[in-house]
């Protein structure tokens, strides 16, 4: 393990504060990694992995991608299926065993993976491994600002950007400073703060088809917010955000996009 | 008892609630408003996160030794020459209050904003007994006089606009060609309760604190309503949650600086009442008789049940204001009497799984409501187990659990996952443009009706990963 | 119907299956909490002219009326002011031992109908008392902690004192004077221990006020007034009160 440790568990019950503030975690750099997709980011979003890996490599980094992954078992969780994502979970724990470090694209899966896959473990061995992958697992924008230390980048990307928290990524992972130092960073492109930038888009997993009325008016809030910001695109660390905000902004045939922060970086060096 | 909301499904009570183009404008205006104030409130108290750790940790020591702090309270009380009953069941606090009623021969009652006079439907109780029941909280003078529930915890009528309430006012009151201004209205009210004020014979109160040492049972009020009720009347009954006491009045003091903070953004309410049994010999005002009605009402198994932590709710209302969902649907449609993210956990409480078996799923998981709580209770880790004890319980639906299953196996079977790649490709053919679906039927078409789907990429990221192992040889 | 034993042994089996969330304390509370507030009473009466400001701006900030007289025998002539200005002739008043000064005479001369609280308790008094309190439109008390850091006062009812002085008439004025000023919240806690530490013949309630009644109940429009007095003002009389 040479990463600095990310983030852990919050010290406090309830405690979801979020945290500001850049340090990078201490430690010597991370020289590689092993990219875990996520089955969004696998079936519906590719180009998403695609530029990370090139953007990664491009950083120095070698990445690895331990072959059989299929998703962290988030929606089973969420749904209250606990034993089908304990079994989903101690799958990708053996997956990710050797791994040195591992980088999550959304920040749901990370937040899962770090917080909540513990807690599905009783047995002492089990729970070291849950614990060991907890550890070393980094949501991207915190890998790259936290993890690598890097702060500057380029984009193709011109135009107004705005930022929209993943809930989990801000009050699960206290995360809110590295993706907004990222886009300022952007020659070229203008950041711009988008109004109520913390409230949910009403994604929310099986929430999104248990109740699709009540997500899209939500959704609705998030787009009308968009468009008040004056930004010609929205950026966010979480496939599940883009998955609704995209399918929002596509069914209004809107000209804003919703991008994934790999989409917005320019790999290169 | 039955609540009348609930012969709709949930789901249809939400569309009712965003059909409601009047409710839609309340909620933002109102839960906007609330958020903008509370955040202030917390930026000019610097030493605001210490005290909610504080506030925290208090109500879980106390939790820790409840029956010792209940025991001194109930010594305290009946020292001071107070009443404390303790209540089981709903049924049992009812009859507990209605016995009080019958025995000094009352004819009315003044109520101060008490939810959990409301969780126990004691109004109900006590018109059937010949008593009649007034609200006085402003808000809930509205809502009774509609013949309404409440759909705020702390602002009740926030559903209601000015011209409604005139008209409501004009109606019931008797007072024809009202005006709609928010002032004059309050006037009218002023009027009209400050006369049942003054010949109540009981007043009826909740509780927001109760500290042991000193046998005081706590009221945080803005109106003075909680004053009137427990100066004014020969008899003065507190109906409270066993969670609601506290060890000290130097505990006291730490709820006091966050509570209307979390609630109003005030720092302070305008009254904060302490009242310490009925009132002494040389006094010249207060009820002869105090009761304090201590409520179990599915409170107790909790403690040590998967929602102890709920038991530490100071009813602030600040999870609501700040829920996405409470934020759209409002409190009607939860249909039950505490509404928002801990009034899913409260109604689970009180009436069982079976009671939230869709409630629990109506949150996104999005945190908000742990992150503004004042005593951090993480409502969506809670929800999560709710969710889990319903599948338990089989009180989810069959199709739903079977389908969860077979997710659960093709999340686990690499030869799975790759199998249902393929079957969404083919299934999605006749559906899918330009990388977007617009319309499936199944479950996904509650997605599709209002947003577009994306479709399974033509070649998924672990399709490409040998080639991209290639460009890195390069 | 359900017995103390009862209901209490049910918390305890309940209790007995869980060592709690994490591991908690509740506050530590002062060991002789009557010292402590003497210490803080005298640490504060060479800094009160601070405590003074930070009440007076947190006070009007919610919505009360400051004055400020040099000393007891003043209290009349402001009060007097305040009645004129709002036409108002009926004033009911603590007993002058609540207030801390005798102001009866001097209400008088000002034109005040003034019904002062007497110390005794008689049913024929307490019948008077709610008569002459439902309808006097000023109502005058003394105030036994005022806090700095959010502008509130804080009345303890007991003989003479009644409970609805400052509640029923639209108009309550209350005296106070250095002696009483705490900054925080939590200084108030330490004096709230030493109350019960002390005991004595005091009433059943004690009362925070911050500012006049308020409802936002409509629309969220706030308004003053709802059942509690519209207004509250607070006379500070700088030279002292009780002698």
């Amino acid at each position: 393990m040479t990463a600095g440790d990310p983030e852990t568990g919050p010290g406090f019950p309830g405690d979801r504060r979020a945290s500001g503030g850049l340090g990078a975690m201490s430690g010597p750099p991370v020289s590689r990694v092993a990219f875990m997709v996520t089955c969004l980011g696998d079936l519906f979003y590719p180009e998403v992995g695609v530029r990370i890996v090139r953007l990664l490599r491009g950083l120095g980094v070698t990445v690895e991608f331990p072959a059989g992954q299929t998703c962290c078992g988030m929606p089973l969780f969420n749904s209250g299926y606990h034993a089908d994502a304990t079994d989903v979970a101690r799958r990708t724990i053996a997956l990710f065993k050797d791994a040195e470090a591992v980088v999550v694209p959304s920040g749901s899966c990370a937040f899962m993976v770090k917080h909540e896959y513990p807690s599905l473990f009783t047995d002492p061995a089990e729970r070291r491994d849950a614990d060991a992958l907890a550890a070393k697992t980094w949501e991207l924008s915190q890998f790259l600002v936290r993890g690598l230390g890097r702060t500057r980048f380029r984009s193709e990307i011109r135009g107004r950007i705005a930022y929209h928290d993943s809930c989990h990524l801000l009050r699960g992972l206290h995360e809110s400073e590295s993706p907004r130092a990222i886009l300022r960073s952007l020659e070229g492109a203008e950041f711009v703060e988008l109004p109520a930038s913390d409230e949910c888009c009403g994604f929310g997993g099986s929430f999104s088809v248990r109740l699709p009325e009540v997500s899209t008016a939500i959704l609705d809030r998030k787009l009308k917010n968009l468009e008040a910001s004056g930004a010609d695109c929205l950026v966010a660390c979480d496939a599940g955000c883009l998955m609704q905000m995209r399918g929002g902004l596509g069914r209004r045939g809107s000209r804003l996009r919703a991008l994934h922060l790999a989409e917005v970086l320019a790999p290169n060096e | 008892m039955s609540e009348p909301e609930l012969a709709t499904p949930f789901r249809e009570r939400t569309g009712r609630a965003l059909g409601d183009r009047f409710l839609q404008q309340a909620l933002d205006i109102a839960t906007t408003k609330f958020i903008v104030l509370r955040r202030e409130a917390f930026e000019n108290l610097p030493e605001g996160d210490r005290l909610r750790d504080r506030a925290r940790e208090i109500k879980e020591a106390t939790l820790q030794q409840l029956d010792r702090h209940l025991d001194r309270l109930i010594d305290e009380i009946e020292r001071r020459g107070g009443h404390v009953h303790f209540a089981t069941t709903a049924e049992e606090a009812r009859a507990i209050v209605l016995g009080i009623a019958r025995r000094t021969g009352a004819r009315t009652a003044v109520k101060a904003k008490s939810m959990a006079t409301e969780e126990i439907h004691l109004n109900e109780a006590l018109e059937a007994a010949g008593v009649a029941p007034i609200e006085t909280d402003l808000g809930e003078y509205i809502i009774q006089l509609a013949h309404e529930r409440p759909s705020h915890i702390i602002a009740p009528a926030i559903h209601k606009t000015r011209g409604q309430v005139a008209e409501l006012f004009a109606r019931e009151l008797r007072r024809p060609g009202l005006s709609d201004d928010p002032e004059i209205l309050t006037r009218v009210a002023r009027e009209e309760l400050r006369e049942k004020f003054l010949a109540a014979d009981l007043g009826i109160t909740g509780a927001n604190f109760a500290v042991a040492e000193t046998g005081s049972v706590v009221l945080v009020t803005n109106e003075g309503n909680g004053r009137m009720s427990t100066s004014l009347p020969r008899v003065h009954i507190a109906v409270m949650g066993v969670e609601k006491v506290i060890p000290s009045m130097t505990d006291l003091v730490v709820f006091l600086a966050i509570l209307a903070r979390s609630a109003t953004g005030q720092r302070l309410s305008v009254y904060t009442t302490l009242v310490q049994g009925p009132k002494r010999a040389a006094e010249l005002e207060g009820p002869d008789e105090f009761h304090l009605v201590l409520l179990d009402n599915g409170r107790i198994p909790q403690i040590a049940g998967p929602l102890r932590e709920a038991l530490s709710c100071l009813r602030c209302g600040a999870c609501l204001n700040v829920c996405p969902v409470y934020r759209q649907i409002g409190g009607h449609a939860y249909g039950y009497t505490y509404p928002g993210p801990i009034g899913i956990l409260l109604t689970a409480m009180l009436n069982g799984p079976t009671s939230v078996k869709d409630l629990a799923h109506a949150s996104s998981l999005c945190g908000a409501c742990a992150d503004a709580c004042p005593v951090r209770i993480d409502i969506p880790r809670m929800l999560v187990t709710l969710r889990k004890e319903v599948n338990e319980q089989r009180i989810a639906p069959w199709t739903e659990r079977v389908a969860f299953t077979i997710l659960g196996k093709v999340l686990t079977r690499p030869a799975l996952y790759r199998l249902a790649r393929s079957f969404g490709r083919i299934a999605q053919r006749p559906f899918a443009r330009d990388g977007a679906i617009r319309r499936v039927p199944l479950a996904f078409g509650e997605w599709t009706r209002s947003r577009d789907l994306p479709a399974v990429a033509p070649r998924t990221f672990q399709e490409q990963w040998a080639e991209l192992e290639r460009e890195r040889a390069r | 119907m359900t017995t103390r034993a009862q209901f209490l042994d049910r918390i305890r089996a309940e209790m007995g299956k869980t060592r709690g969330s994490f591991p908690s304390r509740v506050s530590e509370r002062p060991a002789r909490p009557v010292e402590a507030a003497d210490i803080i009473r005298r640490q504060l009466a060479e800094r009160w002219p601070d405590t003074l400001e930070r009440f007076r701006t947190e006070f009007e900030r919610v919505g009360g009326v400051f004055h400020r007289v040099a000393t007891a025998s003043d209290i009349p002539r402001a009060v007097g002011a305040i009645a004129r200005e709002r036409d108002a002739r009926d004033l009911v008043a603590w007993h002058a031992a609540g207030i801390g000064a005798d102001v009866e005479a001097g209400l008088v001369s000002e034109g005040l109908a003034v019904r002062a609280v007497s110390l005794g308790a008689t049913d024929a008094e307490r019948r008077e008392l709610r008569a002459a309190s439902a309808t006097a439109a000023l109502g005058l008390t003394g105030v036994d902690l005022a806090i700095a850091e959010m502008g509130t006062m804080v009345l303890r009812s007991g003989a003479g004192r009644p409970r609805s002085t400052s509640l029923l008439p639209p108009c309550h004025v209350a005296v106070f004077d250095p002696s009483v000023l705490v900054e925080s919240l939590e200084q108030a806690g330490v004096f709230l221990e030493a109350w019960h530490a002390e005991g004595g013949d005091w009433g059943a309630m004690i009362n925070f006020i911050t500012g006049p009644s308020r409802t936002a109940d409509i629309e969220l429009t706030l308004t003053r007034g709802v059942h509690g007095p519209k207004e509250v003002h607070a006379v500070f009389v700088e030279g002292g009160l009780r002698g």
